[in-house]
C-alpha cells in the first residue's frame, strides 16, 4: 500500500514535468499544425543555461531564492529567445508549404541541437553528463510511517512551481487578448489576419511562451533527476509529446491531463516491473490510446472539407 | 425517359454537432435521367455530394446504388457499385499526366482470383460488412501486386487494356493531345474535363457533376451542355448536376431540386421551379418579390447573397 | 521479345553481371565490407521510400523493421548453423540456410509492418510518423530485455555467410520492385494517394488497403536489410537499430528527392560513402593520435550535420536531389528509355 503511495507521488511528479512540456507542444501545435520535433531539445538548452548560470552564480548563492529564481528566468529568457529564433528562420518560411516539409525541418534542428550540444569545443558541453548542483539542498518535507512514504521538498516544490507556470499559461490563454487572439489563430490563420489580429507576432509569442515554459520544465527535471546531458532532450520530449498527443494534441487540458496519465503509467509499470521497460511504456500506451480514441481523450478527428 | 432506379436517396439528412447540414433530402436517378441540384451558397449542394459518394455518413435517412444500402459504406466501394464523382474544387492528381489520371480510375475491373460478382455477392448479402468478402480482396490485391512485380503475360495484356480505355476516354472528352501532360499544366477547362473523363473511366452508373462549368466563359458552357448530353447517350448513365449557373440548370435538366439550408424547397420541371415563390426568395430576398408585386411565401430564413 | 521474356530478362542480366563482380571483388574483405554497407543503406532507403515518397506517408520507424530482420534471421541462423542439409556440399548448404533465414527475416517483418500498419495508416500523417517512432523504439526496449536476443550486448556468433553478391542481389531485387510497382498503374495509385488522397478513394481506390499493402513490402525489405546485416558484422545489438538509424534513412529519403527511386539510391551511396571515406582519410593522414580523434569527430559531427541539412534542404531545396524524377527522365532524349509497361 505505501508502496503505491510512493508510485503515486512520483507519477505525478513526473507527469507534471511532462504536462509542462506538453503545454508547450499543443500550443505550438494549435497555432502552426506543426509537431515541433525540436521542442525537447529546447528544453535540454534551457537545462543547460541554467547549469550555466549556476555555475557563474557559484555555490553559496545558487542556493538562495533569489538565486534559484535568477536560473529560472535567465533559462526561460534565453530559451524564449531561441524559440524565436528556431520559428523565425527555419518555420515561417514554410508556413504555406505542406505540413510534411516543416516536420522534416523539426527533425533536421532537433537534431542538430541535441547532437550538436554532444560536441566537444568551444561552448558546447560535450557528451558526458554532468550534475546539475543542488539548488534545493534535499530534506524530507513529509515522511509518513516508518520512512514507508517519503516526500521530498523538492518534490513539492517542483510541484508547486509546474502548478503555478501552468495556471499562468491557463490565465493567460482564456483571459488575455493575447490568448485570444492566440485562440483564433489555431483555428484559421488566413481569417485571423483578416480580422486584425498580427499572426506573426502571435505565433512568435507563442512560440517563445512555450520555449520558456520548456525551459523551466527542464530545471525542474534536472532538480529531480539531477543528471544531465545533451541528449536528454530527446527522450523527454518524444514523451511529453506522445502525452500531449494522448490528450489531444491542440487541447490544452488535455496536455496537462495527458502528461500526469503518461507519468502515473510509466511510474506504475516500471515500478512493478523493471526500469529497462521505461521507454517502451510511453509509446505502448500511445498506441493503446491511438486504437481506442484516433484523436486522443479530448481531441477531435477534424473532418476535412472535400 | 425512365430507366432502371439507379440512385435513391430517401429522407436523408446529416448533422454536424447541432447543426442540420441536410435534412429530408429525397432524389431519384434512373438510367437516362439528366436532373439539376442547386440553391443558394451553403444550401447544402455539396453535402448531398459528399453523402451520396459516402465521404460522410448520413445520420438519418437510406441510400441505395443500384438496389444496395450504402450507408456507411466507404468511398470507394459506393464508387466499384456504380456512382462516380467530380469535385466542385477540381481534385486531379496534379502531378501525374493526364492518361495516368484516367488509367487509376480504370484500374482493373477484373480479379484475378475472386471476381468482382462473386465479392459483390458476398457483401450483398451480409449488407455490406464480410469479412469474408475484404479477405477475398485483400488476397486479389496481393496476387495483383505479384503480377506486376513479375511483369506477367496476363498483367502486362491488362496494363494495355487500361491504357486503351483511359486513351478512349481522353478523346471522347477532346484532350487526346494532352495525353503525357501534367495534370497540373492544364488549362482551366481542360482539367474540368479531365475529372469527367477520370470519373467515366470507373465505368460509372450515375455520374455526379459538382459546378462541371465553374469559371468558363459562355461558348464552353455551351459546348459543355453539349457534351453533358452526349455522354449520358453514350454511356448510358443517370446524371445529377450541381449548378449555379441558370441558363445551362434549365438548358439541360429535365427536373430540378432547389435547396435552401438543408432543406428542399421546391423540385419538379425547370419552368414552374423557376417561377415558384419560395425560390425566387431563397435567390433573390423577399424585398425582390414585394417590388415585383408577388406574394411573400411563408417563413422561410433569410439567404445568402445568390451566386454570380 | 516474348512477353513472359520480358520479365525474367532483367533477372538474367543482373544475375551474370553481379556474379563477375563476385568474383573479381569478392576477396577483398575490405571492399566487400563496404560495398555491403552502402547495400544495406541502400535497401533500406530504396524501400523507404516506396512509403514516405510513393505514397506520401511518413514513416520514420524504418530501422524497427530492420531490426526485426536482422534478429529474426541471425537467431535463426545461430540455431541451425550446425545442421547441415543432406545431399548437398557444405558451402551451398550455408547458402541455402541463409537465404532461408533472410526470407524469414523478411517475412517476420513484414508481419509486423502489417500490424503496425493497418490501424496506424488511418491515422493523421503526424500521428503516423509517431506511431511508426513508437514501433522502432518498442521494438528496440524489446530486444533489450530479452535473453534470446541477448539483451543489450545482442548476437554474436552469426555465420558470415553474406556476400558481394547477395547483398547487391538483393539491392537489385528491391529497385526491380520498386520500379515495377511505380511503373504499374497500381504505382500510380499510389501517387494518386500522395496527391489527393480523397479524390483516390472517390476513385474507386481503396487507399487504407494500398497504403497497408506499400507499407508491408517496405518493411519486408527493410527486415531483409537487416537480414543481411547481422550477417557480415561481427555482432548485432540494440544499438544498430534507434531511431538514429531511422533518421539516417529519412534524410537519404528526402535528400534524394521524395518518390524518387534514383534520388534514394544516390543519396544513401552518398550519405554511407562520405562519412566513411573521411574517416579513413583521416586516419591515413594523421596515423593513430590525432587522425584518430579528428576520424572519431566525423562519427559526432555527422548527425549535427545531417540536422543542419535538412533544415538547409528544407528552406532551400525541399524536393531533394531528383525530386521525383528518375534518371531516365533526365537524359537527353536520343537515348532509347526503357519502355514503359504500356
Amino acid at each position: 500500500m505505501s508502496d503505491f503511495a510512493q508510485h503515486l507521488i512520483n507519477g505525478v511528479a513526473a507527469g507534471t514535468i511532462y504536462a509542462l512540456v506538453a503545454l508547450g507542444y499543443t500550443m505550438v501545435y494549435g497555432v502552426l499544425k506543426l509537431i515541433n520535433f525540436a521542442h525537447g531539445d529546447v528544453m535540454m538548452v534551457g537545462t543547460f543555461l541554467g547549469y550555466a548560470v549556476a555555475q557563474q552564480l557559484g555555490y553559496e548563492h545558487q542556493s538562495s531564492l533569489w538565486g534559484v529564481l535568477l536560473i529560472f528566468l535567465a533559462a526561460m529568457a534565453g530559451c524564449a529567445v531561441l524559440g524565436f529564433v528556431i520559428e523565425r528562420f527555419a518555420y515561417r518560411p514554410l508556413r504555406d508549404k505542406p505540413r510534411l516539409t516543416a516536420l522534416i525541418t523539426a527533425i533536421g534542428i532537433s537534431f542538430t541541437l541535441s547532437y550538436g550540444f554532444q560536441l566537444d569545443f568551444g561552448p558546447l558541453p560535450g557528451a558526458a553528463p554532468r550534475a546539475f548542483p543542488e539548488v534545493i539542498a534535499p530534506r524530507e518535507w513529509l515522511v509518513v510511517g516508518d520512512r514507508a512514504v517519503v516526500i521530498w521538498n523538492w518534490q513539492v516544490i517542483s510541484l508547486g512551481i509546474a502548478i503555478f507556470l501552468m495556471v499562468l499559461l491557463q490565465g493567460l490563454v482564456y483571459r488575455t487578448r493575447f490568448g485570444r487572439a492566440m485562440r483564433a489563430v489555431s483555428f484559421d490563420h488566413r481569417t485571423a489576419a483578416l480580422m486584425g489580429i498580427p499572426v506573426d507576432r502571435i505565433i512568435a509569442l507563442t512560440f517563445m511562451l512555450g520555449s520558456a515554459l520548456a525551459a523551466g520544465a527542464g530545471i525542474l527535471y534536472a532538480i529531480k533527476d539531477t543528471a544531465i546531458q545533451p541528449l536528454m532532450g530527446l527522450y523527454v520530449g518524444l514523451k511529453a509529446f506522445v502525452a500531449a498527443v494522448i490528450g489531444g494534441i491542440g487541447n490544452v487540458p488535455g496536455a496537462v491531463v495527458g502528461g500526469l496519465l503518461l507519468g502515473l503509467v510509466e511510474e506504475f509499470v516500471v515500478g512493478y516491473s523493471s526500469s529497462s521497460w521505461r521507454d517502451a511504456v510511453a509509446f505502448g500506451f500511445l498506441i493503446v490510446v491511438l486504437l481506442v480514441r484516433p484523436g486522443g481523450l479530448f481531441g477531435s478527428v477534424a473532418a476535412e472539407k472535400v | 425517359m425512365s430507366g432502371e432506379v439507379l440512385l435513391q436517396a430517401v429522407q436523408v439528412g446529416i448533422e454536424f454537432g447541432g447543426l442540420r447540414a441536410l435534412h429530408g433530402f429525397d432524389l431519384e436517378i434512373r438510367q437516362g435521367d439528366l436532373k439539376g441540384l442547386i440553391g443558394p451558397n451553403g444550401a447544402g449542394k455539396t453535402t448531398a455530394f459528399n453523402l451520396l459518394t459516402g465521404v460522410y455518413v448520413p445520420t438519418h435517412g437510406e441510400i441505395r446504388v443500384c438496389g444496395e444500402r450504402v450507408n456507411g459504406r466507404k468511398p470507394h466501394q459506393i464508387n466499384r457499385l456504380g456512382l462516380a464523382r467530380t469535385f466542385q474544387n477540381i481534385r486531379l492528381f496534379r502531378a501525374l499526366t493526364a492518361l495516368d489520371n484516367v488509367r487509376v480510375a480504370c484500374l482493373s475491373d477484373e480479379r484475378p482470383l475472386f471476381t468482382r460478382e462473386r465479392i459483390a455477392e458476398l457483401r450483398r448479402r451480409a449488407a455490406g460488412r464480410s469479412p469474408v468478402a475484404s479477405a477475398m480482396d485483400a488476397l486479389n490485391n496481393y496476387v495483383d501486386w505479384w503480377r506486376a512485380i513479375l511483369l506477367t503475360p496476363g498483367f502486362q495484356e491488362e496494363e494495355r487494356e487500361i491504357t486503351r480505355r483511359a486513351e478512349e476516354l481522353l478523346r471522347v472528352m477532346g484532350l487526346e493531345h494532352r495525353r503525357d501532360e501534367e495534370a497540373r499544366n492544364l488549362p482551366y477547362g481542360e482539367q474540368r474535363r479531365l475529372e469527367i473523363a477520370r470519373a467515366l473511366g470507373t465505368r460509372p452508373r450515375v455520374l455526379l457533376l459538382d459546378e462541371p462549368a465553374a469559371g468558363m466563359n459562355t461558348r464552353e458552357k455551351g459546348d459543355l451542355m453539349v457534351l453533358i448530353r452526349q455522354l449520358r447517350d453514350q454511356f448510358s448513365l443517370g446524371l445529377l448536376v450541381i449548378e449555379h449557373d441558370m441558363k445551362l440548370v434549365m438548358g439541360i435538366c429535365e427536373a430540378i431540386t432547389v435547396l435552401d439550408h438543408g432543406v428542399t424547397i421546391a423540385c419538379g420541371a425547370p419552368e414552374g421551379v423557376r417561377q415558384d415563390p419560395k425560390v425566387i426568395e431563397a435567390y433573390l430576398g423577399d424585398s425582390y418579390l414585394a417590388a415585383h408585386g408577388l406574394q411573400v411565401p411563408a417563413r422561410t430564413p433569410t439567404s445568402e447573397t445568390p451566386a454570380p | 521479345m516474348p512477353a513472359w521474356l520480358r520479365g525474367i530478362m532483367p533477372v538474367v542480366i543482373a544475375i551474370a553481371v553481379l556474379v563477375v563482380l563476385q568474383l573479381l571483388l569478392g576477396d577483398l574483405p575490405f571492399f566487400v565490407y563496404l560495398a555491403s554497407i552502402v547495400g544495406v543503406n541502400v535497401i533500406l532507403a530504396v524501400s523507404l521510400n516506396i512509403v514516405n515518397g510513393m505514397t506520401g506517408q511518413f514513416s520514420i520507424g524504418h530501422a524497427g523493421f530492420m531490426a526485426v530482420g536482422a534478429y529474426t534471421a541471425g537467431k535463426l541462423s545461430l540455431l541451425i548453423k550446425d545442421v547441415a542439409i543432406a545431399g548437398l556440399p557444405g558451402a551451398v548448404s550455408d547458402q541455402v540456410q541463409f537465404v532461408g533465414t533472410l526470407l524469414a527475416g523478411g517475412i517476420a517483418a513484414a508481419v509486423c509492418g502489417f500490424i503496425v500498419g493497418l490501424p496506424s495508416l488511418r491515422l493523421r500523417g503526424d500521428y503516423l510518423a509517431i506511431v511508426t517512432l513508437g514501433f522502432g523504439e518498442i521494438i528496440r526496449v524489446v530486444v533489450q530485455n530479452l535473453d534470446t536476443f541477448g539483451r543489450a550486448l545482442g548476437l554474436s556468433g552469426i555465420p558470415q555467410t553474406s556476400s558481394l553478391f547477395a547483398v547487391w542481389f538483393c539491392v537489385f531485387l528491391v529497385v526491380l520492385v520498386a520500379r515495377r510497382i511505380v511503373g504499374s498503374t497500381h504505382g500510380r495509385s499510389l501517387w494518386a494517394i500522395r496527391e489527393d488522397e480523397v479524390a483516390a478513394e472517390a476513385m474507386g481506390v481503396d487507399t487504407t488497403s494500398y497504403k497497408v499493402r506499400a507499407f508491408v513490402i517496405s518493411s519486408f525489405f527493410a527486415g531483409v536489410a537487416g537480414g543481411l546485416f547481422a550477417h557480415f558484422v561481427p555482432i548485432i545489438n540494440p544499438g544498430s537499430f534507434t531511431f538514429v538509424k531511422s533518421i539516417e534513412v529519412v534524410v537519404m529519403v528526402v535528400l534524394g528527392g521524395l518518390g524518387s527511386t534514383t534520388g534514394a539510391i544516390v543519396a544513401a551511396i552518398v550519405l554511407t560513402l562520405l562519412p566513411e571515406a573521411l574517416r579513413s582519410l583521416f586516419i591515413q593522414l594523421g596515423g593513430l593520435g590525432a587522425g584518430a580523434s579528428l576520424a572519431q569527430k566525423v562519427d559526432q559531427i555527422r548527425m549535427p550535420i545531417y540536422g543542419m541539412l535538412l533544415v538547409i534542404l528544407m528552406l532551400v531545396r525541399p524536393q531533394g536531389l531528383f525530386g521525383t524524377r528518375e534518371i531516365w527522365d533526365m537524359m537527353p532524349r536520343w537515348i532509347p528509355r526503357p519502355r514503359r509497361v504500356t
